[in-house]
């Protein structure tokens, strides 16, 4: 068989590019409501972190927190998706996708919080004595002074979490979730054919890998302003 | 203004502060010297409680400082300037910014307001040209005087200055006393740790100096430079002037 004949069967006979882009919106949502959940949450858990470190107050919302971190940095995302979908929802028909979402979101938070915690600890103390020295509470300086410096320092770590996030959505396949991934699979358990959809699923990510890494430079250039001098 | 009542604090088994006792007048300009570790930087960040004193009272315009609750300390704080030896902009924000962040998001100046009271201020101190700049387009001196003027904005009664040329080029520092001397001149409360001991003879009212967590020697300039009581001052003069 000729590799255009090959082509031809694999994504156009039967509309079978279907599957790769449904797939594809699947994982982008998964991918894209995950990431919400997880900065979300992420910051939450490190502002709640940090806190406690620097004034000593939230000591049991830190230690749930610390938990938290700790079981889910512990264990490997793919058993965090069987557990939801197979033991937390077993009882309920729940939307896939939902379960998809919420076990790469609350996964990516942890990993999230360390990179935001590390983003405001790394900020001089100084800064939060300035703010405090001009009336502004806790809350306030972390809000308008803290943050926002932190948040420039980490951009480039948080990018790369949304990237491994990406990817690490290729696992949604084991709960029957049709992402890209699995779409790619089941082109190839019709054709018996495995390099074109694979190739193609690969080369999809790839692609949405660079597109990410390209948008994250140039918010970086611009958030790089006040760094000119 | 301020009564400070054997003021004490320690860190762990460190005693710094061991019972300090003074009171600031309004209008007066107090400069604190003395050798490093002696704990004047301390004692300035216990009098806006930067740091929690371990014992004594801080009496600021009739209220316990020591004593009053947080949400009040915030309040009482935006009376009480403070300048550090590391400037401590805001990087992230241009320099109008960092004038008008604090009074606009506590409610006590709108933003036009703001924005007008920041330009004043940066007229005053001689940079109204880098409004639009980031601090890290300046140099120490200009944005030790960026920081003065950040502390101004907020219209204080008292301004602390936490050894505020200790950290500029040696060129740099006149024009930041310079600005400091303005301020003493159009009458400010001031209370300045330094080691700039022509600034102290100029401008102080008077001078304390503070040696291993005690006030030694307290007199007007005249005195305490030509004539010296304590022989740890006498050491210590001898060595810096």
């Amino acid at each position: 068989m000729h590799l255009t004949d090959k082509l031809y069967d694999t994504f156009i006979v039967d509309d079978r590019w279907k599957y790769l882009a449904s797939g594809l919106k699947t994982t982008l949502i998964i991918t894209f409501f995950a990431v919400i959940i997880g900065m979300v949450l992420g910051f939450l858990i490190a502002i709640i972190r940090a806190t406690a470190d620097r004034t000593g107050k939230l000591k049991i919302p830190n230690l749930l927190c610390k938990l938290y971190l700790t079981v889910i940095r512990g264990t490997p995302v793919m058993v965090q998706l069987l557990i939801i979908y197979y033991v937390i929802f077993a009882s309920v028909r729940i939307d896939k996708t939902f379960v998809g979402i919420l076990a790469f979101g609350l996964n990516s938070a942890a990993y999230v919080a360390e990179i935001v915690r590390s983003g405001i600890m790394s900020i001089d103390s100084g800064q939060f004595e300035a703010g405090a020295c001009l009336g502004l509470n806790y809350r306030r300086t972390m809000l308008y002074i803290i943050l926002p410096q932190a948040f420039k320092n980490i951009l480039p770590a948080l990018a790369n979490e949304c990237i491994v996030l990406l990817k690490e959505t290729s696992v949604a396949g084991y709960i029957a979730l049709e992402d890209l991934t699995k779409g790619g699979d089941i082109i190839r358990s019709l054709t018996y054919e495995a390099f074109l959809p694979l190739i193609a699923v690969a080369l999809i990510y790839l692609i949405l890998v660079i597109t990410l890494s390209r948008l994250v430079t140039l918010l970086e250039r611009r958030l790089q302003k006040s760094d000119r001098g | 203004m301020i009564e400070v009542k054997n003021l004490q604090k320690s860190f762990g088994d460190l005693h710094i502060l061991k019972g300090i006792t003074t009171t600031i007048e309004k209008g007066e300009k107090v400069v604190v010297v003395g050798p490093s570790g002696s704990g004047k930087s301390t004692f300035l960040r216990c009098l806006n409680r930067l740091e929690q004193p371990t014992g004594g009272t801080i009496i600021f315009e009739g209220e316990d400082l020591t004593k009053m609750s947080e949400k009040r300390l915030y309040e009482v704080r935006e009376r009480m300037g403070m300048v550090f030896q590391h400037f401590h902009l805001f990087p992230h924000l241009t320099i109008r910014r960092n004038l008008t962040l604090a009074p606009t998001k506590l409610g006590i100046m709108s933003k036009e307001e703001a924005d007008r009271s920041a330009a004043a201020m940066l007229e005053k101190v001689g940079l109204a040209d880098k409004a639009d700049a980031y601090p890290s387009q300046l140099s120490g001196g200009q944005k030790q005087r960026i920081a003065i003027a950040r502390a101004l904005v907020m219209n204080p009664d008292v301004m602390l200055f936490d050894e505020p040329t200790s950290a500029l080029d040696p060129e740099m520092v006149g024009e930041v006393l310079a600005l400091m001397k303005q301020l003493a001149d159009e009458g400010m409360t001031m209370v300045v740790v330094t080691h700039e001991m022509g600034f102290a003879r100029e401008v102080a009212s008077r001078v304390l100096f503070m040696e291993s967590g005690r006030i030694m020697e307290e007199n007007e300039p005249e005195a305490f430079f030509t004539n010296p009581e304590n022989p740890r001052l006498r050491e210590f003069l001898s060595k810096v002037l």
